[in-house]
């Protein structure tokens, strides 16, 4: 809520309050009502369908149980996919170790972990396929390891009631009152936009703060992703949305394309401004001027951003028409050289707004863009496999540990504690701080449990139907739902939902024993309690020290990437990565910390470098270049991704003297000065006092060095 | 009840694997609905989607039974 103004009277603000308070809670509870409609829907229909458990279709309808219809089948979807691959495995792994227990778990663990490390490769519900697959093969597998020939029932029975929850949480999430992520997506596709080319308008006049650079860095990091993420999910709510979805990733790579284009050039525009070199600096600007009158008239994307692509083209002329003119009123050959560089940013910077410009504009055209459909684009992630690793370990650990537990005392509810300590240890491995996460959701699970202890014991003893049943159950189910939709209590309502439905275990021949169900609850208990322990025992890598290290290890590695990787597709690869492992790296560090400010320093530096390396690579490739030019090219791009995979002073001398011998070769050869743009480029971003390489570097270099760059 | 498909030797139940085909038949369909935006003519999207997949399940289940 934003602060209330003192000068409006009191009572509205007060009702405003109470409004907003309303809605709040009105939006909850009708989330509440739905979620429970297809909950008790799907106990009927499994009861009718006389499906063995009927309690764990209920509990599918809780777990895919969403806000936006978007998200609860997006999630159905991968969860399908996980059940459907995670059933096939158990029949296999049945089959073939039915009457070799130890070797049963042995490969059942394996299989978890191989998931679990899955999982963390993937973010959004792609990870949660993944640890479907995993615990769904030991849920089929383990309760019929006494008697293997019964895999195949288990195997359907589980699919069936997974299936039958999706599809009413499907219909019912569709059908009533469906909230809409595809406006959300609009809109942030939209604000990326306006925000974007609005900062760009503002910033027409000069240089900017590199604080308020940072930021707008981070910003643009963000909204890249947010809007990947949200693509990624809305595809499943809306047909539109996934005959564009391919548009919209071009969108976004258009977008990433042209923030770094823009980054490079302002940082351009105030080294030389630091470097006392007005006139270069100068010139820029004005050369750069058109643009704002280019993107001057009402934001929006569509019809505005139609309206703008004449007006761009425009400047584009006029920035063309002026480079020559501006060139002349320079003299010092340093000015020049500086001047140069920045024209062809400029240049590049105003083509690629114009494609991101035209690709918003089309974005609302009634029928996806022929020229844009034909080209493939893709988002590529920053994986980081060491994590995985740790994960597996974790989760086959965990699993084997219990079973062998399991198996030496023999206790009758080893199984149950074993299946719930897999299934939490997978699932809770790709958030952060998960030892805190799993005590909470077990905490919920405990309190659950009671709450269906005394429903199933003291209510549910009473009452006789279907109907009195939900009557009965409603209020404890709702409780709990309630929290689970209150974003500060979602772990515990989580927990409290997740205890009362596997207790109550809902069946069509209601059991009522209560030796038993301590029991059970018990067992729940200690494998809650064995998930939270495998978490403190082996940390997960996310939100560590050392995965931050790893990651920037990896964000910087990207240098190499764009210094070695194949050239076709590579822009794309390169930004996506970036983006992908920078907003890892922020969601994992505290705002404002010296982590998170080498973090920002860090990105941009090999935002800048990649991005002038890949730009190099494509200038050499269509150009023929002269055998005697090409080791000294070649030299830059071996140094640099050296330097930048392990930055040390040694290497950055390396890089140093080798970008300063690729440019005085590069101008001992007549006609090659094309590659001199980038190469400087590099080089301001090497000599730059104010970056992150600036650490290495043997000595503080003076302005008069950035200038008089050998 | 429901009858039972024959995968292989494995007998099956009929309507989950039909329900399985429908959903990528349904998926086939928005496809072509979503690149032409014919879903823009309807009054509620969501609502004739789900009333679409019941057409070719039922469609499905008819020919089981």
């Amino acid at each position: 809520m934003s602060a209330v103004d003192p000068a409006t009277t009191k009572t509205p603000a007060f009702r405003q309050v109470l409004v907003e308070a309303l809605r709040e809670e009105g939006s909850i509870w009708l989330l509440v009502i739905k979620t429970l409609i297809a909950f008790f829907l799907t106990g009927w229909i499994a009861m009718r369908l006389e499906l063995p458990s009927p309690s764990s279709a209920m509990l599918t309808t809780i777990i895919v149980a969403n806000r936006q219809s978007g998200m609860v089948l997006a999630k159905s979807f991968y969860r399908g996919i996980g059940t459907v691959v995670g059933a096939i495995l158990a029949v296999v792994i049945v089959a073939a170790f039915a009457q070799q227990r130890v070797l049963f778990l042995l490969s059942l663990s394996l299989w978890i972990g191989f998931c679990s490390a899955g999982a963390t490769l993937y973010r959004n519900f792609k990870s949660y396929a993944f640890v479907l697959a995993g615990y769904t093969a030991a849920l089929v597998a383990v309760p019929v390891i006494n008697a293997p020939l019964n895999v195949f029932d288990s195997a359907w029975a589980r699919l069936s009631e997974v299936l039958l929850g999706l599809l009413v949480s499907g219909v019912v999430s569709e059908a009533i009152f469906p909230a809409r992520m595809r406006d959300v997506m609009r809109r942030t596709g939209r604000e990326q936009f306006t925000d974007f080319i609005a900062f760009v308008r503002g910033s027409v006049g000069g240089a900017i703060p590199r604080e308020q650079m940072e930021n707008a860095h981070l910003r643009f990091v963000r909204a890249a992703v947010t809007l990947e993420d949200l693509r990624s999910s809305v595809v499943f709510e809306d047909v539109e949305t996934r005959a564009r979805s391919n548009h919209l990733r071009l969108f976004n790579q258009r977008f990433m394309a042209t923030s770094t284009s823009f980054q490079s050039l302002h940082h351009l525009i105030n080294r030389l401004k630091r470097a006392q070199r007005e006139r270069a600096a100068d010139a820029l600007i004005r050369l750069y001027a058109p643009l704002g009158k280019g993107l001057e008239g009402p934001l929006g994307a569509g019809l505005a951003a139609q309206a703008l692509l004449p007006q761009m083209a425009v400047a584009r002329d006029a920035i063309a028409a002026n480079v020559t003119r501006l060139r002349g009123t320079l003299d010092d050959a340093q000015d020049l050289r500086d001047f140069d560089t920045g024209a062809a940013l400029i240049r590049r910077f105003a083509d690629e707004l114009y494609d991101y410009i035209e690709a918003a504009a089309s974005l609302q055209s009634p029928r996806p863009y022929p020229t844009i459909s034909a080209e493939r684009v893709s988002f590529d992630r920053g994986n980081d496999y060491l994590g995985a690793g740790i994960a597996m370990v974790r989760a086959t650990l965990t699993m084997l540990v219990l079973g062998l537990f399991w198996i030496e005392s023999a206790w009758p509810f080893g199984s149950s504690a074993m299946l719930l300590a897999t299934v939490f240890a997978g699932l809770f491995a790709t958030v952060p701080n998960p030892t805190r996460v799993t005590w909470i959701v077990m905490l919920g699970y405990l309190s659950g449990m009671i709450m269906a202890f005394i429903c199933l014991f003291f209510v549910l003893t009473q009452v006789d139907g279907f109907g009195l049943l939900v009557v009965s159950v409603f209020p404890f189910a709702a409780v709990g739902l309630v929290m689970m939709f209150t974003p500060s209590l979602a772990s515990y309502g989580l927990g409290w939902s997740f205890g009362l439905t596997y207790l109550l275990g809902l069946n069509n021949m209601q059991v009522f024993d209560p030796a038993r169900a301590i029991n059970d609850a018990i067992a729940q208990i200690i494998g809650l309690g064995a998930a939270a322990a495998a978490f403190v025992i082996i940390p997960p890598a996310i939100g560590s020290a050392w995965l931050r290290r790893r990651l920037m290890a990896r964000l910087r590695a990207q240098v190499a990437l764009a210094a070695e990787a194949p050239l076709p597709g590579l822009r794309h690869r390169f930004e996506s990565i970036n983006n992908d492992l920078v907003s890892q790296v922020v969601a994992q560090t505290q705002p404002g910390s010296a982590d998170s400010r080498a973090l920002i320093a860090w990105s941009l530096a090999v935002h800048e470098t990649g991005r002038a390396l890949v730009e190099m690579r494509h200038d050499m490739a269509v150009q023929d270049i002269p055998s005697t030019l090409r080791p000294y090219l070649d030299a830059v791009l071996d140094r640099l991704s050296r330097f930048y995979e392990v930055p040390d002073v040694a290497s950055y001398v390396a890089a140093r003297d080798a970008v300063a011998t690729a440019i005085e070769g590069v101008r001992e050869h007549t006609g090659q000065d094309y590659l001199l743009e980038n190469l400087n480029l590099i080089r301001m971003t090497l000599l730059d006092s104010e970056s992150a390489v600036a650490a290495y570097m043997p000595d503080a270099p003076l302005a008069k060095e950035i200038a008089h760059a050998p | 009840m429901p009858r039972e498909i024959a995968l292989g030797d494995a007998l099956v139940p009929g309507l989950l694997v039909l329900f399985v085909v429908s959903l990528l038949v349904l998926w086939a369909l928005d496809a072509v609905a979503g690149r032409f935006g014919l879903y823009r003519l309807v009054w509620h999207p969501s609502l004739f989607r789900l009333a679409v997949f019941v057409c070719v399940f039922g469609a499905f289940a008819y020919f089981l039974f």
